[in-house]
């Protein structure tokens, strides 16, 4: 009947998307793949990663994360370390998700230039059923990851095994073929290429006008990362002078400090805090030992003899100036020198479009990129699109991933003459920032730290510096999200406005908005299902797909054959909140007899569950809760033990055994002290048994 | 709203020990708001009758269901064909569903689930308490808005009675003497003096006493075809 059950399907409850998500380019499902980590489906999160992002090693390494900036965890601490995640599903999971794709379609692609752009491209493409070819002038994958990004950033073989999966979907790479040289866009369409895709990046260094730039010893940024970086080395002096502020100048000034000079400094324009990159790489350049010169410009390089001597340095008076352009101003009189043998100039990069010889009908940007749509990608000569940093002018990873992404989807739609959508780029309401009056009630948890390579180990090699996330710190983490926007929604079909919900959520999300005669939870939900096992009515249920609360497993292991011969078998539900370790302490007896069932937050429970339990074959439920002052919600052990109490007497009527239900805290699910409870209750049970067959 | 509690389980497994489909439905209104008729709490009777019929080695079907007000016919009419299908229903509405769907389902043997106390509210999440007994000549404009009805033990027109004591009722320590409430409250509006005013004794026959009542607004009525 439907009068007041209609079906949760016909509701339409505020779909609003989580910042996380928005924030990122390519929209990563960033929410739900921290949410199943804090579940501990591992494989799960590194599949829904993959399925929109072909470089997860990459992007959990080196990306700018927006999202985490945008993280609403930004208001009660520390956001989530999102992208630290991804690494360790890479790091851990990586596999392959997709089986060869059939080839639906006769067009061939090309795609100019290997670099993230490219191979989110070709990786699309390829799904889609297109057959793809990338043509790269070097001799490995990646582009400026490889030839820009230090590898104590990002170990080659990350990149590498990301390529490897991409390859495996049938895209082809031609190494050693440069467009322009061995190919050209005409020849390329000649052979049959029904589509071309320029993703060729910003590979030349920027020039500098500035007395002295001629000097020996004088390197421009990419041109000594790129040496580096294919040769292991690059000849320097003793004393190193990076120019810049911004991340390019943290990698040349790191990279330089591991050939072993004897002092590497940074000058930039730039004040502490407006420099142009994260505090964290900050931080740890300055935490290697490297000099950190602020609100200095350059006036003129000094040399002797045609080579560098040092830098003449004026004291910048502002950076931006009203009109917040880059527009820097210097105190006149203010010169002061910085003595070095070497400076590399970090000062940005710019195109090399050399291979466009013969090619006037593509615009071209004054700042040297190309044109391109910014829907379609597709520049002014059809059959020819571009994305990724030669558009951009210097974007990030992921930007150039998103832009390779959704070329390909215009690609498609131009050669099927279709209006394919990727609805996750939708225009979508964010959930709204968290209320202050909201923020004490949410339990702080401090964010987990990344664990590091000693300095001494740091600076003898170019090892990667950041280890990774053991199974337990990522856990950890990730359970210090809030599901924003996938948390408890209320059936207004069903709602009958008791204010029960009101009443028991412990932080003060549920609201009769004015006028409104059913109940309204906003974006602030903790996901902590109070409200939705006390609705008398089940108006609320969860938006995400993810939390079952117990009811489905409990089903799928009971639709399991060998749980029949299973005697006693024994169901636990035990909150995953306590369950942070990887390897759960085990033995033979609990192994055969015990099920586990891990909610996050028991308190999502419904007492008529363990019941249901019992119901369906089970010979005794041993709830595992967290303590008291354990419990991260801070508020569900008064609820757990209530109603466990009111299952108890239930049973108690029907006349069982109080044994074979029982309610334990304890601080780890993992360890003994689960163990022991677990090993004792298979004997309880075991004896309630004998009792009753006798 | 209708307070009711639920009836002990052993009655209720009496009742239907003949039975091997059962329809459960409970009542969405005033039995949901006070936690023991509503969609929760048949999905909680369900289970639990099962469970005890599997204690004994009997089975049982049972369907759940929950209609948005028992006492309507129009709103009961949509379980036509499951009671049609079922042995028996067991009503977890207050008494007038559950005789709402006796009496539009006369084939079907139909039982109580619940034991209908009293009007009353929730004073906090889990607690309720009687606050008006449906005497049909309400009193409390001259008591401070407070009901003696329905809140004394003894139901004084003229109270305190001598039993009252730091406040609370000579029943219980854990009852409030309404009549100290009314003096309390009349004290705060200044209007103690009214306490001296003797209520003369109350017709009751507008209450409890006349069985069955019965309204009718005649410029709603609508003529029958
Ligand atoms: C030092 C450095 C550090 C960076 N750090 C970060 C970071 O921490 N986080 C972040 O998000 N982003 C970072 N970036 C930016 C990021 O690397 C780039 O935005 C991204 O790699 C650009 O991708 P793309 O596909 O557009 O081009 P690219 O990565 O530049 O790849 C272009 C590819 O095209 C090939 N190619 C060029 N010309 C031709 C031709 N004529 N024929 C054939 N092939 C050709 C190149 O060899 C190259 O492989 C960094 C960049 C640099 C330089
Ligand atoms: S708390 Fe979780 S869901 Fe919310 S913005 Fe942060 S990562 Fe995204
Ligand atoms: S508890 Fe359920 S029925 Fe009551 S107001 Fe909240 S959503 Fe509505
Ligand atoms: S799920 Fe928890 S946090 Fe969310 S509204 Fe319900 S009680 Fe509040
Ligand atoms: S003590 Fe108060 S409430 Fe109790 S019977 Fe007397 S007057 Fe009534």
């Amino acid at each position: 009947m439907v009068m007041n059950n209609s079906k949760m399907t016909d509701t339409k409850y505020t779909c609003e998307e989580a910042p996380c998500v928005m924030a990122c380019p390519i929209r990563q499902d960033a929410r739900d793949y921290v949410q199943l980590i804090a579940r501990g489906l591992f494989k799960e999160a590194y599949r829904l990663v993959r399925e929109r992002n072909v470089l997860p090693s990459s992007c959990g390494r080196i990306c700018t994360h927006p999202c985490e900036t945008k993280c609403r965890r930004n208001s009660t601490d520390a956001p989530i370390a999102i992208a630290w995640l991804k690494r360790f599903l890479s790091d851990n999971y990586s596999e392959k998700i997709y089986t060869k794709p059939g080839r639906n379609y006769p067009e061939k692609i090309a795609i100019i230039g290997a670099g993230p752009a490219g191979l989110a491209a070709a990786n699309d493409l390829a799904l889609m059923g297109y057959s793809c070819t990338i043509f790269e002038s070097n001799s490995t994958p990646g582009g400026m990851l490889r030839m820009g990004v230090p590898t104590y950033r990002l170990p080659r073989n990350a990149i590498d095994k990301d390529v490897a999966l991409i390859q495996q979907l049938g895209v082809e790479i031609k190494y050693n073929t440069t467009l322009g040289k061995d190919v050209t866009l005409d020849g390329l369409k000649k052979e049959g290429y029904a589509a071309i895709f320029i993703s060729v990046g910003l590979f030349d260094s920027r020039n500098l006008t500035l007395e002295g730039i001629q000097y020996d010893g004088v390197l421009k940024g990419i041109d000594f990362l790129r040496e580096v970086n294919s040769a292991g080395t690059a000849k320097i002096g003793k004393n190193i002078l990076v120019i810049g502020g911004g991340a390019v100048a943290m990698d040349c000034a790191r990279t330089a400090l591991r050939l072993k000079p004897e002092k590497v400094s940074v000058a930039c324009l730039e004040a502490r805090k407006e420099m142009p990159t994260t505090d964290f790489e900050i931080e740890e350049t300055l935490h290697e030992g490297i000099k950190l010169y602020n609100s200095v410009g350059p006036k003129r390089i000094l040399g002797k003899g045609g080579m560098v001597t040092g830098l003449e340095t004026l004291r910048v008076k502002y950076v931006f100036d009203e009109q917040k352009r880059f527009n820097p101003a210097f105190y006149e009189g203010s010169e002061s020198i910085i003595e070095a043998d070497t400076i590399i100039l970090a000062i940005g990069q710019t195109s090399n479009l050399s291979f466009l010889k013969n090619q006037e009908g593509l615009q071209i940007s004054r700042g040297g990129t190309i044109i391109a749509d910014p829907n379609t990608f597709a520049t002014s000569v059809p059959g020819i699109y571009a994305g990724g940093d030669i558009v951009l002018g210097r974007g990030t990873l992921t930007e150039c991933l998103a832009q390779g992404k959704k070329a390909a989807i215009s690609i498609h739609n131009s050669l099927r003459n279709e209006k394919r959508k990727d609805e996750k780029w939708a225009d979508k309401p964010e959930v709204q920032k968290m209320a202050d009056s909201r923020v004490p009630l949410v339990k702080k948890e401090q964010k987990q730290d990344m664990p590091m390579l000693s300095l001494g180990e740091r600076l003898n090699s170019f090892d990667e510096v950041e280890l990774g996330f053991s199974h337990e710190i990522a856990v950890r983490e990730a359970q210090r999200c809030m599901n924003c926007g996938a948390g408890a929604f209320v059936d207004e079909n069903i709602c009958i406005g008791c204010i029960t919900c009101v009443r028991v959520c412990p932080f003060d999300v549920p609201e009769f908005r004015k006028g409104e005669t059913t109940a309204y939870i906003g974006g602030d939900c903790q996901s902590c299902g109070l409200c939705i096992v006390e609705c008398p009515a089940k108006a609320i249920s969860f938006k995400t797909p993810l939390e079952d609360r117990g009811r489905e497993r409990l089903k799928t292991l009971f639709a399991e054959k060998s749980i029949k011969n299973t005697k006693p078998l024994i169901v636990n539900f035990y909150c995953q909140y306590g369950s942070l370790s990887g390897n759960t302490k085990s033995n033979a007896v609990v192994e055969k007899h015990v099920k586990r069932i891990g909610i996050l937050g028991l308190g999502k429970v419904d007492p008529s569950l363990y019941l249901n339990a019992l119901e369906w074959g089970a010979d005794g439920v041993l709830i595992t809760a967290c303590k008291e002052d354990g419990c991260h919600f801070c508020a569900e052990y008064d609820w757990i033990k209530k109603r466990s109490e009111y299952v108890g007497k239930i049973l108690k009527e029907l006349g069982m055994d109080s044994r074979i239900f029982q309610t334990h805290f304890i601080s780890s699910q993992t360890d003994t002290a689960f163990l022991d409870i677990a090993t004792q209750m298979v004997k309880d049970v075991e004896s309630v048994i004998s009792v009753n067959k006798s | 709203m209708i307070v009711a509690d639920s009836k002990p389980f052993q009655e209720i497994e009496q009742m239907l020990s003949e039975y091997k489909k059962v329809y459960i439905v409970g009542c969405g209104s005033c039995v949901t708001i006070c936690h023991t008729g509503g969609e929760k709490q048949v999905a909680e009777l369900a289970s639990k009758i099962r469970l005890a019929a599997k204690l004994k080695g009997k089975a049982i079907e049972v369907i759940e269901d929950s209609i948005l007000r028992q006492c309507e016919w129009e709103f009961i009419e949509e379980a036509k064909d499951v009671v049609a299908d079922c042995d028996a229903v067991l009503s977890l509405a207050c008494g007038i569903g559950v005789q709402y769907m006796a009496e539009r389902f006369p084939n079907a043997r139909v039982f109580p689930g619940l034991n209908t106390t009293f009007m009353g509210a929730p004073t906090e999440q889990g607690v309720f308490w009687e606050r008006c007994a449906g005497c049909g000549n309400c009193i409390i404009g001259s008591t401070g808005g407070l009901c003696p009805v329905s809140r004394c033990a003894k139901s004084l027109l003229n109270g305190p009675c001598g039993g009252s004591q730091n406040g609370n009722c000579e029943i219980s320590n854990e009852t409030p003497c309404v009549w100290n409430q009314i003096y309390d409250q009349l004290d705060t509006q200044q209007l103690l003096s009214t306490m001296e005013n003797i209520t003369p004794p109350k017709d009751w026959r507008t209450g409890a006493e006349n069985h069955p009542r019965k309204m009718v607004l005649e410029h709603l009525v609508m003529k029958k075809e």
